[in-house]
């Protein structure tokens, strides 16, 4: 068995509960990392998530209205 | 034209709260920047305890701690967050009334712990040292001021919810979660109680809220400062609103991982200091390019930094929050935590991040707020610049004498001689830290100049907008008449 084997070697029979837990939930929030990154950088995204920048100009406009289709 | 947008905004939003906590801010700024130069000269001067149990150094950086991180911290968050949300959600606070509790009980708070705190009641955890009735009291005004932040977004004009925003509730959020677990106690009096957790689980939960006190309070919160407030000053939109998405997302998952790099080498379990370590490496990422989108900003217009001297605060605690996160995941590094554990380094590290990031972004939006607040520049603009220069000098000399000593201390402690005895006894390694004991306070003597001119240019700013009658003259012709 490999080192790199050995440092990864898990007993997985004696995880508790909140082994399984926190385990699970660390990998659905990993995952979602990857989600949010793609979602954000995908170039489709891109103006549509940049024209938010401009939100804190707006306020000086007494009738605004909505930014982004919203009355 | 900029007067006229900010007439018709002090007509539309309650800003006589926010008024008030930038007030009080800056109050606390001079006060808690002024403990800590005492105690600081305490270290370097000992007779300064005058053997006067209340004003001895255990008692007073409590004292020191609560009122720059809680006091100052916590007026400037609660008021630029009131301000904010306000301002990019185009609606007034949901209740004003429970913006006035917040204020009024973040003050009573602030209070009481000014008075118990050198009396010695203390629950003796790190930056929690607040005994039960005032932890209640906490939890309830935090969440008065949560529950109308959160409702006055769910009144807002627009769909979307602007960035800043995320931040302030990010941090709301978690520290209503933190305070409460690391609170729990049992009460045996009216001011003493005993933590729910023992061992190595207290101290687990101890710097599970430490770490993330400095994460979500002392980190998220302020940047929910600086994507509003940079902008505005600089005139400019963020730089990548793409990038401010992924550093909110990347700092919430990641931050609450780091507390266990504060106990490398102890009681916990060894794999837990290497996760924290791990993931504070991986901070490093969201941190910086949070750090280059605020500073990116400027790209274009960086002249304005030669005149605009509210806008140099901005930007340099930005350079303070790059390098603080930058060495704060190397010091959780065991190899590097094995000499910097326990020694200045540490105290270094957190004014680089204290002064240089927190007060520095704190100090570019309450100058910002000072004009558009009172409808008048302010009394005096050299100040402000006197202002960013002794900031940025005190800390600087404040820093490196931290850090010169806490590597010194360090290398002294693990040095040994030809027989394997140690080198230096620990009182010799005390004596050797006299000189940058004084250098670090005479750095925050400087930096507390510095807060006392604010204080000063931030009240004669409201003597001259009272005098010229510019705040009632924006509230506009119902305000005068009433007058």
């Amino acid at each position: 068995m490999s080192s790199l084997a050995e440092y990864f070697e898990t007993d997985w029979a004696a995880m508790t509960a909140t082994d399984w837990v926190g385990t699970i939930l660390t990998v659905v929030i990993f995952v979602l990392m990857i989600v949010a990154y793609f979602q954000v950088f995908r170039p489709k995204n891109r103006d549509k998530l940049e024209a938010k920048k401009h939100i804190p100009f707006e306020d000086d406009n007494e009738d605004r209205g909505d930014h982004d289709g919203r009355a | 034209m900029e007067a006229t947008a900010d007439y018709s905004a002090e007509r539309k939003y309650d800003f006589d709260v926010v008024r008030w906590f930038t007030i009080m801010a800056v109050v606390y700024l001079v006060v808690g920047a002024g403990v800590g130069v005492y105690i600081a000269s305490e270290l370097a001067w000992p007779f300064l305890n005058f053997d006067n149990p209340y004003i001895s150094f255990g008692r007073l950086r409590p004292v020191h701690t609560n009122a720059v991180i809680f006091a100052f911290g916590g007026c400037t968050l609660m008021g630029t967050a009131y301000y904010t949300v306000q301002r990019t959600c185009g609606v007034s606070l949901w209740s004003n009334k429970l913006a006035w509790f917040t204020f009024w009980g973040w003050n009573a708070i602030i209070l009481l712990a000014v008075i118990t705190l050198p009396l010695g009641f203390t629950q003796s955890k790190e930056y929690a040292e607040l005994e039960w009735p005032i932890d209640i009291l906490i939890a309830v005004v935090w969440l008065a001021f949560t529950f109308n932040f959160i409702m006055t977004i769910a009144n807002r004009k627009s769909s979307h919810i602007y960035v800043s925003n995320w931040f302030f509730l990010g941090m709301m959020v978690m520290i209503v979660y933190l305070h409460v677990v690391n609170s729990l106690s049992i009460p045996v009096g009216l001011m003493k109680s005993y933590s729910l957790f023992s061992g190595v689980q207290d101290a687990m939960i101890q710097w599970w809220w430490g770490h993330n006190a400095v994460g979500f309070y002392l980190t998220a919160g302020f940047l929910g400062i600086m994507y509003y407030f940079v902008p505005k000053q600089a005139n400019r939109p963020i730089y990548s609103y793409r990038l401010s998405v992924i550093h909110f997302w990347a700092l919430m998952f990641g931050y609450v991982w780091l507390g266990a790099h504060h106990l490398q080498y102890t009681a916990l379990p060894d794999w837990t200091g290497s996760l924290g370590a791990a993931v504070s490496l991986a901070m490093i990422i969201p941190s910086w390019g949070g750090a280059v989108n605020g500073m990116m900003t400027l790209s274009g217009a960086w002249d304005k930094l030669r005149t605009d001297y509210v806008l140099r605060f901005l930007i340099i605690a930005l350079a303070f929050y790059a390098m603080s996160t930058f060495e704060g995941p190397v010091m959780s590094l065991k190899t590097v935590n094995a000499l910097s554990h326990y020694t200045d380094w540490t105290i270094g590290h957190v004014h680089s991040g204290a002064l240089g990031w927190v007060a520095g972004i704190s100090i570019g939006a309450i100058y910002h707020l000072m004009t558009r607040l009172w409808h008048t520049e302010m009394w005096s603009e050299k100040l402000v610049n006197v202002h960013f220069w002794t900031a940025t000098i005190g800390t600087v000399i404040y820093v490196v004498a931290m850090w010169v000593s806490g590597i010194m201390q360090g290398l002294m402690w693990r040095a040994y001689d030809e027989y394997g005895t140690l080198a230096y006894t620990f009182v010799e390694s005390v004596a050797a830290m006299h000189p940058y004991y004084a250098m670090r306070a005479v750095g925050g003597g400087i930096f507390l100049l510095g807060a006392v001119i604010m204080l000063f240019n931030v009240l004669m700013t409201v003597w001259k907008s009272v005098s010229a009658g510019s705040l009632r003259e924006a509230r506009g012709p119902t305000a005068v008449a009433a007058a």
